[in-house]
């Protein structure tokens, strides 16, 4: 076999159930369970994390509102088969403050093509501001397991170390200073 | 004619968004330069993250006890994440995780010249964690707010973690201080080898350096190598003189107007010799990337039987 670089899948993680997935960045693997494994192992070393989901890059369409304003008729690309409607999962960029993710999961649409899913997510969501929608169809995610949180993500919780809290070097340079003094 | 005067358009609309405070997103137009130019830069900051876990993943099964060998495992796995935020960060402007990984294995690649240099003594440990990693995050908590979206995300994860990196090293400086003279002694010399390169690590002084007017143009660097440095500078020289330390420079020395502690000239021509492969490290950590890229060829052979296997259960 030739040695070559690996597909890439997209990573959206969830902090706390409850909140949305968000994609934090993406990861090279040769299939969708090794592509769990590498998300956790490059996004999950701090207590942060609840939920994976992977979903390989080319199975994203992604637009900007540049990208939109620049092309208005992007969205008229007719790309409809003769397909039943499934599930496009609805993801938003809605800030431009700075920050450790990209789009968040808001909702799902039903559509026959992605084009139309992105057509069905702008109409839907152009009471808020957005700088980028993508749409994901739902078969193409594989999400982790419930089972899987307590060995996956639990121990970096104990992982006290890793926090830049564990290290009171303010207290111990200021200790330092006056039992020099004392001297 | 009328595609130059449109390219200016866009280049007028692009500057705008910059000044707004807006994102640069994937997708989004850009000029070719400011691509380019990111490129250059995040590939670089990847390679030296990957090299970087080298110096210090060495000390692993030599830490004097568990908790520091712990953390010690816990910070190189950070950068090995790192490089992958990085190398991630940079596939969104075009260029493939392959060509990158090419380029530093094949000795083609930059990476942060501070890393040529080898940790002698566990004391070095401590010292990069305080000096090279206090550095970084000086250059990381900048791009934390720079225009490009994908950049700008990994430096926020990257700063988040670096402070523990930063601190547990100063945590370990205060430890050393505070033991026998010969333990205080070997942190000493940790520092005299340190220091100097590590102020390296903020790049040529403002009025030579290239990049800089472009990238502080287009909201990448927001502010000088020598104003970051100055800072740093500021804030650590104090503190090593509170732990009784030395800081290795004759001419340093504090300007009471402006409130700066100012050292004496840099080395560049030692920075331009370990820059173009002649550091005492260079080869020794290429050779240890290449040998790992090859040990792990099986790996990554296994792994794709395994997939295509699965891949013929599925579809049969």
């Amino acid at each position: 076999m030739s040695d070559t670089q690996w597909p890439r899948y997209e990573v959206f993680q969830q902090d706390r159930a409850g909140r949305p997935h968000r994609n934090t960045g993406s990861v090279h693997a040769p299939d969708s369970e090794m592509a769990l494994l590498n998300a956790r192992d490059v996004f999950v070393r701090r207590p942060n994390c609840v939920s994976l989901w992977v979903v390989p890059a080319e199975a994203v369409l992604a637009i900007t509102l540049e990208e939109l304003e620049d092309n208005p008729d992007l969205l008229s690309i007719s790309d409809e088969a003769e397909t039943e409607r499934e599930t496009y999962l609805v993801f938003r960029k809605q800030s431009q403050r700075n920050s450790m993710t990209y789009v968040s999961h808001v909702g799902e649409v039903l559509a026959k093509s992605p084009m139309e899913a992105m057509r069905q997510a702008i109409k839907t969501t152009n009471d808020q501001q957005t700088y980028v929608w993508w749409v994901v169809p739902e078969k193409f995610i594989v999400k982790s397991n419930e089972e899987d949180i307590s060995s996956h993500y639990d121990p970096a919780g104990d992982k006290k170390y890793r926090m830049p809290q564990d290290y009171r070097v303010l207290k111990q340079m200021l200790d330092y200073r006056s039992a020099r003094e004392g001297e | 004619m009328r595609s130059e005067s449109s390219e200016r358009i866009k280049l007028g609309e692009f500057e705008a968004r910059i000044a707004r405070g807006e994102k640069i997103e994937p997708g989004d137009w850009m000029p070719e330069a400011y691509r380019s130019q990111l490129i250059r830069m995040i590939s670089q900051h990847a390679h030296s993250e990957v090299v970087g876990m080298l110096p210090e993943g060495a000390w692993i099964t030599r830490a004097p006890n568990l908790r520091r060998k712990m953390i010690l495992m816990a910070k190189v796995q950070d950068e090995a994440g790192h490089g992958q935020y990085l190398y991630h960060a940079a596939e969104t402007l075009g260029i493939s995780r392959e060509e990158m990984l090419e380029a530093l294995l094949s000795g083609r690649a930059k990476y942060a010249s501070v890393f040529n240099y080898p940790t002698l003594t566990w004391p070095d440990i401590g010292v990069i964690g305080w000096l090279v990693d206090g550095a970084a995050i000086k250059n990381q908590t900048m791009l934390a707010r720079c225009s490009y979206g994908p950049y700008s995300r990994a430096m926020v994860r990257i700063s988040a973690e670096e402070s523990f990196h930063m601190k547990q090293g100063k945590e370990m400086c205060i430890r050393y201080a505070q033991g026998t003279p010969k333990q205080r002694e070997m942190l000493q010399d940790a520092i005299n080898r340190w220091w100097w390169p590590t102020l390296m690590m903020f790049g040529l002084p403002d009025d030579v350096s290239k990049h800089s007017e472009l990238l502080t143009r287009w909201g990448i660097k927001t502010r000088s190598n020598d104003t970051l440095r100055q800072e740093f500078v500021n804030e650590l020289v104090p503190e090593l003189h509170t732990l009784g330390l030395a800081v290795p420079d004759p001419e340093l020395k504090y300007d009471e107007t402006n409130r700066n502690w100012i050292y004496g000239p840099i080395n560049w021509d030692e920075f331009w010799q370990v820059v173009k492969g002649n550091g005492p490290c260079n080869e020794e950590r290429i050779a240890a990337r290449r040998k790992a890229h090859d040990d792990g060829l099986w790996v990554r052979q296994a792994l794709h039987a395994y997939a295509n296997r699965n891949q013929v259960n599925k579809t049969s």
